[in-house]
């Protein structure tokens, strides 16, 4: 019998705990109010079901107050309430006996800190007699009870509604929430489920009730007890005179759009003039900038088909190629340290002559899930080559192939998905047996672990499992989210998952390639971030998604097919201007998104632009920055030899090292010291300055300056100068006697334009 | 508030949005996010000992210790009753009574770049790996952490590093924004303070380029920016425009430039401070202190060292019939005597030292036990760190070590702790929460300020 403590100077403490419990019941009969709890018998408050309810409710438990690592203030709860058992035993074995006063409830510490009654750092958490105040002072004058093996469990969490359209001058709605119990039973939650909305759109009143604060889209997810579930919202203005601008539909990628962007009373922004289509379809599909000639044919093409034919004909060159093997070997970790410079060479030459032959993207992800063999002779083995441990190798496959972020549940289950840590360590032991023969290892720091040069086979152990770290046993083997099927422990773990993961059946597998290729042509995932595949982040547009992942299996995975059925619709060929009423939305793809140019694409814009080539260390000069097979040949602290200008750039302006599987490890953001560079810094003044480049030439044609003016403009733009931008530009080359200077700065002023920087 | 607008924040990344409205998201939680604790200090000035100093021949000596434990350097007393330290350093002894001493931080990393990973940032590495691979899943300096938090308005720099980038075999992590993004990355100078010649090849134009010129570019820049001005709505686009202004203020500013300008410094001065890199970036730190810059950190070395008396940190092994002691004796005490209580008088005198915290540590301390070639190697297990300033106590010893400095006897710190004693002086709540690059919120620090260093 556990024993209580009475602290408090009112009651004389009885002799025998007898007495005491006699107390204590007597004492909650007598200082229990009937009142707040006329919809729930005494009898049943439940630990788990309410108890931690409210601590979650009152956000207790989040990470920056009780449910630090330390705690606060001396008092731990778990994390978000991932331990129930912990925080039962926080709460019910209170030392001091002052956090929870069975004899004395009101005066229980933990309920006059959550009301304010005494000073509390996290303010003040619900108030007297509500009916968070009542559950807990019920559970604590029951003499903080546990649950009974008849407490029956959460089995769903019932939210309705899931998705809803508000137009003005509605500005709210009403959540109805449900917790179905094990035991058939079902409660109105709503008052003690959490509410996170995901922007600052909406509020959520504390019983569900969302309120609209702004014009777009939300999400909110609704948390109870372990579950949650998303809510998507969307505020629209009334916009009575709203007409539907839209052009028509090319394909079934603008049916989906507009159908969404009608519901919302959003149109379309207008078509990206000629020139925007061009520099966009160049820079998406080649990564690089149409040429001056290039760019007047196009723009001077009569043809109603032209940008169909563009579209055909960019895709048929090698450059293709090189611009999406770059995405690829991002992800793959196609890197010098651990795959050395000829399995750089080799892997990226695989990953290119895949996307150039259009190797089906199902057999591409077969054939590196099930990779083995020498890393010289079997490239695809460079994939395992790269992730040095299981835990590694889990997390890619699922990150890349799969969109889901299973990092989380390596140390506790996923706080906002599925996955437990048994998922965990059963996906993780796939790849447990993934074993290494180091023909040769001729690294220069032999302190150095991750360095390896040299030929390595990559095998397939018979044996070897991945420890579930809780139980120190070894791990099932699972393919993830399939929970019947336990892998033989004599097969080929590998050889089976790339059978199950690459197919066609496996929507989460077609879903994320279509979601990842959609990402790469419109900037934003319809799942995004791409890789974070989960109930709590639901595609912006499922049936657009549907759609693709269809078009992508129908057409056998062929990576030109889908870029080409995207790149013809409307959505595709949108301009990045925004009209009223698209000004504000950034997820329902109304207008095309300007982004800045990834730093390869900007350092042979630059290049093709001062007409002069790049020098790479360890690369022959001419070969582009889009064309690089891994991070960089030449390491800085290499003595034959150091990076250049052009190596520094690129790492400058955000090329990643590759040793993450996300496209979150490429910072595109601006930085100040980029800006720094940019006008003051060596690469950049080296470009201009060059006597070789395409400035000299146009000064020895000996043709007048604004004839230079425009070629300038039509190089770096790809259009004329405006008079006014010709007249100044003139003007101020003519004002010296030498031109060059001049010219130099009107160059200067083109690369550093957010016309030029900027895909748009 | 401030705590849950964080966290929404993080759920908006959960959520799907793009990374532009997640920044925006986390600047707006960043603007919300209000010191929850009074700052006691306004900048940091991290001197970080590359290599590993020996706390048992420098500032936790054991004369009591058995031969072969026992340090070769004698004892002085010092400006604070009852401390005791090292003999060689003789003027150090006397400013003891304005810092205190940490003598029992811990940890468990005992190879160079993980164990300084773990000093620079205040997180576990992974693992304890000799050649710790830098990534964005490392944690980022806290410089970054502190430009990410609390950042200075105006055209300083909120984080400045120098004279190098530390590495041992590979760049050493932690010393840049990683997951914060290159924008928190701190303003890195390589150049040589004690150079003549030191200027800041960025706060400088070249030769061929006037301010006029520059003005020009920026001029036409402008105009062919108008032409598509409907076009650029987006805060990326807005925000370029923002650092192209900020840099031609820069490189236009008398007030950064002289910042950084050390010739304006009086000549003895200069030579008080030591005509040594580290002697000048000290000068440097009190300097950049003077301009409002909140946190610099100075690497006393570019690489571990320990086998000359000209170059290098602090890792004295003894390697290739090197010895600790007359290198120690030639390089690293003279220098740091020369250096150190120079630059806190300094801050004190004028009236800094109050609102700047200096830290003074290594990424470990060394073996209490002598090794064969009479030298010391790696010991995370306990050493001493030297705080003084910024809300610190004067005169001060916290903890104890056991009697041959090998483990804390008393009042242990995890370096974790030191991590959250800084935030915490900089009136930054240890626990706010930053968002990885997958999104996750993981606190700033996982440790607890300690009370008992706090003045």
């Amino acid at each position: 019998m556990r024993r209580i403590d009475i602290k408090s100077p009112a009651i004389a403490p009885p002799q025998r705990v007898r007495d005491r419990l006699l107390v204590a019941i007597v004492l909650v009969h007598l200082v229990s109010p009937p009142a707040g709890a006329a919809d729930r018998p005494e009898t049943n408050v439940s630990f788990r079901n309410d108890v931690m309810a409210v601590l979650s409710k009152a956000g207790c438990n989040m990470g920056v107050c009780h449910g630090n690592k330390f705690g606060k203030g001396g008092f731990k709860l778990s994390l978000r309430g991932e331990n129930p058992n912990w925080d039962f035993s926080v709460l019910s074995r209170d030392l001091n006996g002052r956090r929870v006063n069975p004899l004395e409830p009101d005066a229980s510490l933990m309920l006059l800190k959550a009301t304010m009654q005494v000073p509390h750092e996290g303010s003040r958490r619900f108030k007297i007699k509500s009916q968070e105040y009542d559950i807990l002072r019920h559970w604590i004058a029951s003499d903080t009870p546990s649950d009974t093996p008849e407490t029956p469990a959460l089995k769903e969490l019932v939210v309705a509604p899931r998705d809803v359209v508000l137009v003005e001058p509605v500005d709210q709605v009403q959540l109805a929430v449900e917790a179905v119990f094990a035991d058939g039973s079902r409660r109105d939650v709503k008052g003690l489920a959490v509410y996170d909305p995901s922007n600052q759109l909406a509020e959520v009143g504390h019983d569900g009730l969302v309120q609209r604060h702004g014009v777009g889209t939300t999400t909110v997810i609704v948390r109870y007890l372990g579950r949650q579930a998303p809510v998507r919202v969307a505020f629209v203005p009334a916009r009575p005179d709203f007409v539907w601008r839209g052009p028509a539909p090319a394909n079934f990628i603008d049916e989906f759009v507009f159908a969404r962007l009608k519901e919302l009373r959003i149109n379309p922004s207008l078509s990206a003039s000629d020139t925007v289509f061009l520099r966009r379809a160049f820079l998406d599909l080649l990564g690089i900038l149409p040429t001056a000639d290039e760019a007047r044919q196009f723009v001077n093409d009569a043809r109603s088909d032209k940008r169909a034919r563009l579209i055909d004909e960019l895709l048929e060159r090698p450059e293709f190629a090189d611009a999406w093997a770059l995405k690829w070997s991002d992800l793959l970790r196609v890197e010098e340290k651990t795959l050395d410079r000829k399995g750089v060479q080799n892997f990226h030459a695989w990953i290119r002559g895949s996307i150039a032959r259009d190797k089906p993207l199902d057999q591409f992800a077969r054939e590196l899930i099930a990779a083995r063999g020498s890393t010289y002779r079997d490239p695809a083995a460079n994939f395992y080559r790269a992730m040095r441990e299981p835990f590694m190798r889990a997390e890619s496959t699922a990150q890349v192939f799969l969109g889901v972020r299973l990092q989380c549940s390596k140390c506790h289950n996923h706080p906002f998905d599925r996955w437990t840590q048994d998922d965990y360590y059963n996906w993780a032991n796939l790849f447990a047996r993934v074993d290494y023969r180091v023909v040769e290892n001729r690294r220069r720091d032999t302190n150095d672990s991750h360095e390896f040069d040299g030929e390595q086979i990559v095998v397939m152990a018979r044996e070897g499992d991945v420890k579930d770290p809780r139980t120190d046993k070894p791990a099932a083997a699972r393919f993830l989210g399939h929970d019947t099927v336990n892998l033989p422990s004599d097969s080929d773990r590998l050889l089976a998952l790339s059978e199950w993961l690459a197919s066609s059946s496996n929507k989460l597998f077609v879903e994320t390639l279509a979601n990842r290729i959609w990402y790469h042509l419109l900037g934003q995932g319809i799942v995004d971030p791409i890789d974070d595949f989960r109930a709590t982040n639901p595609p912006v547009n499922p049936q657009l998604l549907e759609a693709l992942s269809g078009e992508l299996v129908s057409h056998n995975f062929s990576l030109r097919h889908l870029v080409r059925t995207i790149m013809n619709s409307q959505v595709y060929q949108l301009s990045s201007v925004a009209n009223d009423t698209n000004r504000d939305d950034e997820v329902h793809f109304s207008r095309a998104k300007a982004q800045m140019l990834p730093a390869e694409q900007r350092a042979d814009a630059m290049a093709q632009v001062t007409g002069v080539s790049l020098k790479f260390a360890g690369y022959p000069e001419g070969l582009r920055a889009g064309e690089l097979p891994g991070v960089a040949a030449v390491r800085d602290r290499d003595r034959e030899s150091r990076p250049t200008l052009a190596d520094v750039f690129l790492q400058e302006f955000g090329k990643p090292p590759r040793l993450q599987s996300c496209e979150c490890e490429r910072s595109s953001e601006p930085t100040l010291s980029q800006t720094l560079r940019s006008v003051s810094g060596p690469f950049v003044a080296d470009l201009l300055r060059r006597r070789d480049n395409r400035l000299q030439k146009l000064i020895d044609s000996g043709r007048p300056t604004y004839e230079l003016i425009d070629d300038l403009y039509w190089v770096a733009l790809s259009r004329a100068a405006t008079p006014e931008e010709r007249q100044a530009s003139a003007a101020h080359v003519d004002s010296q006697s030498d031109r060059r200077p001049g010219l130099e700065d009107v160059l200067w002023a083109l690369m550093n334009s957010k016309e030029f920087l900027f895909r748009r | 508030m401030a705590r849950r607008a964080l966290l929404r924040a993080g759920g908006a990344g959960l959520l799907g949005l793009s990374w532009p409205q997640i920044l925006r998201a986390q600047e707006q939680a960043a603007k919300e996010q209000k010191p929850s604790l009074p700052a006691k200090a306004k900048s940091v000035v991290f001197l970080y000992q590359f290599g590993g100093p020996s706390h048992v021949d420098m500032f936790d000596m054991k004369p009591d210790a058995p031969d072969g434990v026992c340090s070769r350097f004698d004892q002085i007393s010092t400006s604070l009753p009852g401390l005791e330290i090292c003999d060689q350093l003789p003027e150090t002894a006397k400013v003891m009574d304005k810092v205190t001493l940490v003598r029992t931080v811990y940890h468990t990393m005992k190879n160079h770049n993980s164990a300084s990973y773990y000093a620079l940032t205040g997180h576990a590495p992974p693992l304890d790996d000799i050649r710790l691979r830098d990534s964005v899943e490392l944690f980022p300096a806290y410089g970054s952490v502190v430009d990410r938090l609390a950042p200075l308005a105006g055209s300083m720099p909120t984080f400045v590093a120098y004279p190098y980038v530390i590495r041992d075999g590979a760049i050493t992590p932690g010393q840049h924004a990683s997951f914060l993004g290159k924008k928190h990355d701190p303003f890195l100078i390589t150049e040589d303070p004690n150079s003549s010649s030191f200027k800041l090849p960025e706060l400088s134009l070249p030769a061929n380029l006037s301010a006029e010129r520059l003005d020009k570019r920026r001029e036409i820049q402008k105009l062919i920016n108008r032409q598509t001005e409907a076009a650029e709505q987006t805060a990326t686009a807005a925000g370029l425009d923002a650092y192209y202004d900020r840099t031609l203020a820069m490189l236009s500013s008398p007030a950064v430039r002289n910042a950084f300008d050390l010739s304006a410094e009086p000549d003895g001065v200069r030579r008080k401070y030591g005509r040594t890199t580290y002697g000048q970036g000290c000068l440097l730190a009190r300097r950049l202190v003077e301009a409002g810059v909140k946190f610099v950190n100075v690497y006393f070395s570019s690489n571990i060292g320990g086998q000359s008396t000209s170059d290098g940190g602090w890792d004295t092994h003894g390697f290739n019939n090197t010895f600790m002691y007359p290198i120690l004796k030639a390089r690293h005490l003279p220098l740091t005597e020369h250096t150190l209580p120079v630059f806190l008088n300094d801050l004190d005198e004028r009236g800094l030292l109050e609102t700047t915290l200096v830290v003074w540590m290594g990424e470990f301390g060394r073996t209490p036990k002598l090794n064969s070639q009479t030298s010391r190697d790696h010991w995370p297990q306990c050493y001493t760190v030297l705080l003084a300033g910024g809300g610190v106590k004067r005169g001060y010893v916290h903890g104890r070590s056991d009697r041959q400095g090998a483990f804390p006897d008393r009042d242990g710190v995890p370096i974790e702790d030191l991590s959250a004693t800084m935030f915490a002086l900089l009136g930054i709540d240890p626990a706010t929460e930053l968002l990885d690059r997958l999104n996750r919120p993981l606190p700033i620090s996982s440790g607890r300020a300690v009370a008992g260093v706090m003045a």
